[in-house]
């Protein structure tokens, strides 16, 4: 039962950190690589706020705004640059970000990390049962699922995918596609954020180990083989993905398997990275209206 | 040690790190020229190389360094055909998006499945360290002496081929259009694997000396191809000169670097010497190609 509950919650996360991305990858059409430096953001601000005894709220929405300051800072140089020279500045960029964690003693600890953050209390109520945090990440899950598909279905959301499809047509009807992009970015920054939060105070320790590449791929993947650019793509992905993630860490092997495990779970993921863009691009969930191979 | 030849020592370290980023970035580069697309998995064909390496020097095989460093390029040769073959192939008229995903898809499968087979720490060659030349008041091992001769080696080899042979000439017309190319008879097949081989045994020859010089991770692929590619960005998007050129000044950039900043982020300064080449000419990189 604690194992379900377990993996409902990082579903719950994963599916709001996928979302985010999904925003920028699906809809906008922009290849963040360093994704994960904006979950690490949100999780660092919040745990650091709170562990000096300021309010899970405050922490909470100061990640988020830090999340969203770093990526419209970010935005401006990266969104100069399309496709692989984007993904290159952002892959820098959570580079960078980790080497500022790892480096910057005095603040995070470094590779230590950070031991006995506190679980999150809102209105009284404290998260610190399984069942508890479920409802919280679930909750945070169904309002992030409820306020991005408002925000794409809205006319900004037509616009970000004009953007995507055709930029200079987009900015022939008017649409300035750079601040388009930008706002892209932030929302997707601020929402990964928000997971990051979530993550930190769920596991309630944190170290640079846990914000590498591998998380960016990880929901990279997920984006991508749910379907990148539809509502519930994400959703599906982080199901699938999360079960497949987490039961082999539950299997009961011997320690000399799991030392091999971890490189070999990542072997599959790229491998399936590879699959669906050779073999099936739009992901299980294909875009409706959306062009073959896109 | 006088403060003069404190700085000429570090300017002689940044300028030996930058021949092998120069390695990297012409690999990089080339495979961007012929087909306009970033190889994100470039990383892996260094670290690959270093690892070949040191496959054929370990058990069972325990070749010396020489006899080792042949059948290690040639294995980095092949894989470089091999990621042609099993992946990018397959993609080649997708757009650049699906190309990015699959590159950084083979990437992170190459970066484990060096580490599924010998694991994630750090290792070296295990050869004997022997004491530094002093020339001119500045100390040089062998290692980095391999890597000043083996760079100029490279790129005197580099030009011969696009310069004076057939193979270069057709992949310099590939490079210029494709299509053009294909309708003018060139066997862009051929060219393109071509490209292949000699982006991946730059790729291996760069990681192993780096190896040589300091140690091999599989982690090592990832911050060499940040590096590469603000290279690339230096000098130019699909210019081979110019890969040479940006792999030496970002070695001298890190290693200068470091009098002013902590030594924990010299691997930071490559990726923002690219972010204030991005800001100063934004639009240099863009619509270079017509295609």
């Amino acid at each position: 039962m604690d194992l379900l509950l377990h993996l409902a919650i990082v579903i719950a996360i994963y599916t709001i950190f996928a979302l985010s991305l999904n925003v920028e990858i699906g809809y906008t059409g922009l290849f963040n690589f360093g994704h994960v430096a904006f979950f690490a953001i949100g999780a660092y601000t919040s745990a650091l706020l709170t562990l000096s005894g300021i309010p899970f709220a405050v922490g909470l929405l100061a990640g988020l705004a830090l999340a969203g300051l770093c990526g419209f800072l970010l935005s401006i140089p990266a969104l100069k640059l399309q496709g692989d020279y984007f993904g290159i500045a952002t892959l820098g960029f959570g580079e960078i970000l980790r080497m500022v964690v790892n480096n910057e003693v005095w603040l995070t600890k470094g590779p230590m990390g950070l031991p006995g953050i506190p679980r999150p209390s809102l209105f009284g109520v404290v998260f610190d049962t399984l069942p508890g945090y479920l409802a919280l990440s679930g909750g945070m899950a169904l309002a992030t699922f409820a306020v991005l598909s408002f925000v794409v279905l809205s006319p900004f959301g037509r616009a970000l995918k004009a953007v995507r499809d055709d930029e200079t047509a987009a900015e022939i009807l008017g649409k300035n596609a750079f601040r388009f992009k930008i706002k892209s970015f932030v929302i997707g920054s601020v929402f990964a954020a928000l997971a990051g939060v979530l993550w930190a105070h769920y596991t309630t320790f944190i170290s640079p180990g846990d914000f590498t590449l591998t998380e960016t791929i990880l929901v990279l993947l997920i984006v991508v083989m749910g379907g990148k650019g539809t509502f519930l793509g994400p959703v599906v992905g982080a199901v699938v993905l999360i079960f497949f993630q987490e039961s082999v860490r539950f299997l009961r092997l011997p320690p000399e398997w799991t030392r091999l495990l971890g490189p070999l779970q990542q072997m599959v993921f790229g491998l399936l990275l590879i699959v669906f863009m050779v073999f099936r691009p739009e992901g299980i969930i294909r875009e409706k209206g959306g062009r073959r191979g896109d | 040690m006088d403060p003069i030849s404190y700085y000429l020592q570090t300017a002689l370290n940044g300028v030996l790190a930058g021949c092998v980023y120069a390695l990297f970035a012409m690999g990089l580069t080339l495979i961007y020229g012929v087909l306009n697309f970033v190889n994100f998995a470039h990383g892996e064909l260094i670290m690959w190389g270093a690892y070949f390496l040191f496959l054929f020097m370990g058990e069972p095989f325990g070749l010396p360094l020489y006899a080792a460093l042949p059948p290690a390029l040639a294995l980095t040769g092949c894989l470089g055909i091999a990621m042609d073959f099993s992946v990018f192939r397959h993609i080649r008229r997708a757009n650049r998006l699906t190309l990015l995903i699959a590159a950084m898809g083979l990437s992170v499968f190459l970066r484990n499945a060096a580490q599924f087979f010998w694991g994630a720490e750090v290792r070296t060659y295990g050869l004997e360290v022997t004491a530094g030349m002093r020339i001119l008041g500045l100390t040089l091992t062998t290692p980095q002496i391999a890597i000043i001769a083996v760079t100029i080696l490279c790129v005197a080899a580099v030009y011969v081929l696009f310069f004076k042979s057939r193979l270069g000439k057709s992949m310099r017309a590939l490079s210029d259009n494709l299509d053009l190319a294909r309708i003018s008879g060139i066997d862009t097949k051929r060219a393109i694997l071509a490209a292949w081989v000699i982006s991946a045994v730059l790729a291996g020859i760069g990681g192993i000396l780096l190896a040589l010089d300091t140690n091999l991770s599989p982690e090592m692929g990832v911050i060499n191809l940040i590096k590469a590619f603000a290279a690339t960005l230096i000098g130019g998007v699909g210019n081979l000169w110019g890969a040479l050129l940006g792999g030496l000044l970002i070695g001298l950039a890190e290693n200068l670097g470091v009098l002013f900043v902590s030594p924990s982020y010299k691997d930071g300064i490559a990726f923002v010497i690219m972010v204030i080449i991005l800001l100063a000419r934004p639009y240099v990189i863009i619509g270079e190609r017509s295609d």
